[in-house]
């Protein structure tokens, strides 16, 4: 190995190889996944519900073993050396690990103290977190009766009481109204500034858009995608015009479409076709000239750059599930 | 030591911060004393030789014991961290295992002294007293006590077998035909043949022997060493095998 690579290695927080995990009746939830977050980095990994963002979450935390390969997390091995990787990392889960019967004081002062971090110190670490989530106020109010924003930023502030390396987060803002969603996406900014590897699993496109350094695109188990949002659009290398069909004949209607100058290729989604073309906004008065021509009325035509979407959308032949969800949330009152 | 400590002490505040959780496990034993009691002294007077001059409610106080402290409120209460991910979130810290099991048996001992401490004093109340004193008085709570740790073992076992909230809840009926089938109402040699082999094979059985011997006829080591063997058998059974059900979680 050259020390160019010895120094690439050390600098990872989380390297996987050919990760795998099957579950009792066969299903095989993660199928050989590579991983290689930097330090420092926010990383992101998309994917639909059931893609097995979680159970690889729950790989690196360390609870629960892989079936096959192997992982390290802030250089070490988690299952091997599960308690040391357990020392280094914070861990936010999908379903938020509060006791309702605890205060926000008291759960946080409890955390502290399972870290090691008792007296004086884990009073004051424990009044520093509560500031930091905005939560001093609600301090002596037991969590069953917080928000459900409330709820994850005390579960946020209570995976960094030891000011971990790397800090997992699983899907840290489903269910959480607009607003919410933004105060937790500071947070983990301020986290990441501070220091730590952030990994985030996500379904939200626009999240892993605005946080993510890099990402990794998973389906059925396997990794379909991996680079920085940018390159992974830029990848695309075209707009994307689409067309909702409102009745029209998908088949007659890309048929209409064929030859159209600059374009790359036509895929069919739900209610319509998404068009590569070189030149989207150029385009759009020839493929209207060809519908007419060919007597076919469509809805909407719209032109965007590649989205994250769509990215999704080339590499597995379908959109990403909850995307029509954010769409909807983006859209509601705060 | 540090982790057990805290869990423990989580573990009690929950118990004092849920009462509606602990007031129905304390109902049903004085429940089931004032009708038992109620129905049957006519029955067995305290002429009755099995009493030794004492009221049928003497009888009755270690039944109502195990029904005091035979709960599955640790099962329950670890399930629901299962369901709700607290527990998730107390297995990626960097403690030992077996202190989240040990930290939820530290609560029962507390609730449990409470609890036989209530129904004991409800079994004076009606009349009873007891033939060992103070100190007898005070070993009964504490053995009392000591089964409901041993005991919940139990429902801590299928909270973490099952994961499953109404299988942990139903668990507890499971009880009832381990506290049925004992000398219960009377003594061994009154039971039917049949009953009286169930009885003697059953290990509640000698429970509630060595706890009736402290409240009827004193100090009667035989009783109570078979009664503290039982407890520590069960409690090394129950608890041994949750600590190795923890340790293998998901692993």
């Amino acid at each position: 190995m050259t020390n160019a690579g010895f120094a690439a290695e050390t600098d990872l927080a989380i390297e996987a190889r050919g990760l795998w995990r099957t579950f009792k009746g066969g299903v095989e939830a993660v199928r050989g996944i590579d991983l290689a977050v930097r330090r420092g980095e926010v990383f992101g990994f998309l994917g639909p519900n059931g893609a097995g963002k979680t159970t690889t979450v729950r790989m690196l935390c360390t609870l629960l073993p892989p079936t096959k390969g192997s992982a390290t997390v802030a250089g070490v091995d988690v299952v091997s050396e599960a308690d040391q990787v357990r020392r280094r990392i914070g861990v936010a889960l999908q379903e938020i690990g509060l006791d309702p019967l605890q205060t926000g004081r008291e759960l946080l002062e409890l955390q502290c103290g399972l870290y090691g971090i008792r007296g004086a110190d884990g009073r004051g670490r424990t009044a520093e977190l509560l500031a930091l989530v905005g939560l001093t106020e609600a301090a002596e109010r037991r969590t069953k009766t917080y928000s459900g924003g409330m709820k994850r930023r005390l579960d946020l502030a209570s995976s960094l009481v030891h000011s971990p390396e790397v800090l997992f987060l699983d899907e840290p803002t489903t269910g959480l109204d607009p607003a919410s969603r933004i105060t937790v996406w500071d947070e983990i900014r301020r986290i990441n500034d501070a220091g730590a590897t952030v990994f985030l699993t996500t379904q939200y496109l626009e999240e892993a858009d605005k946080l993510c350094d890099r990402l990794a695109i998973i389906d059925a188990g396997q990794i379909v995608a991996e680079g920085t949002p940018e390159v992974l659009k830029a990848g695309l290398g075209a707009d994307v015009v689409s067309i909702a069909l409102d009745g029209a004949d998908p088949d007659t209607t890309q048929r209409a479409l064929d030859g159209l100058v600059g374009l790359e290729r036509v895929v069919p989604e739900p209610g319509g076709l998404a068009l590569y073309v070189s030149d989207g906004a150029g385009s759009i008065a020839e493929i209207v000239r060809r519908l007419h021509l060919n007597g076919l009325r469509v809805g909407a035509i719209s032109v965007a750059r590649p989205s994250l979407d769509d990215v999704f959308l080339q590499a597995t032949g379908r959109r990403l599930e909850g995307a029509t969800d954010q769409a909807a949330m983006e859209e509601a009152p705060a | 030591m540090n982790e057990l400590f805290l869990l423990g002490r989580r573990a009690v505040i929950a118990v004092i911060r849920l009462p509606e959780a602990t007031i129905p496990t304390l109902f049903i034993p004085l429940f089931f004393l004032a009708v038992n009691i109620g129905q049957v002294s006519e029955t067995f007077p305290k002429s009755t030789p099995f009493l030794e001059g004492q009221g049928y409610v003497a009888f009755q106080i270690p039944v109502s014991l195990m029904f005091a402290v035979a709960t599955a409120t640790s099962g329950l209460a670890l399930v629901t961290e299962i369901d709700n991910g607290y527990f998730d979130k107390l297995l990626v810290a960097p403690i030992r295992r077996s202190s989240i099991v040990l930290g939820r048996l530290a609560a029962d001992l507390v609730q449990g002294i409470a609890g036989s401490t209530v129904v004991l004093l409800a079994g004076i109340a009606f009349g009873a007293h007891i033939e060992a004193g103070i100190l007898g008085a005070i070993v009964i709570v504490l053995l009392s006590a000591s089964f409901g740790v041993a005991y919940a073992g139990f429902g801590i076992l299928i909270a973490l077998k099952t994961r499953n909230v109404q299988t942990t809840q139903t668990s507890f009926l499971l009880f009832f035909p381990l506290l049925f089938l004992t000398p219960n109402f009377v003594p061994f040699e009154r039971l039917t043949p049949l009953m009286e082999t169930l009885a003697r094979l059953n290990p509640v059985s000698y429970v509630i022997e060595g706890l009736r011997s402290l409240v009827i006829q004193g100090w009667d080591a035989d009783k109570i060493g078979a009664c503290v063997l039982v407890i520590v058998a069960m409690g090394a059974l129950l608890t041994g095998l949750s600590l190795r059900a923890i340790a293998r979680y998901d692993r």
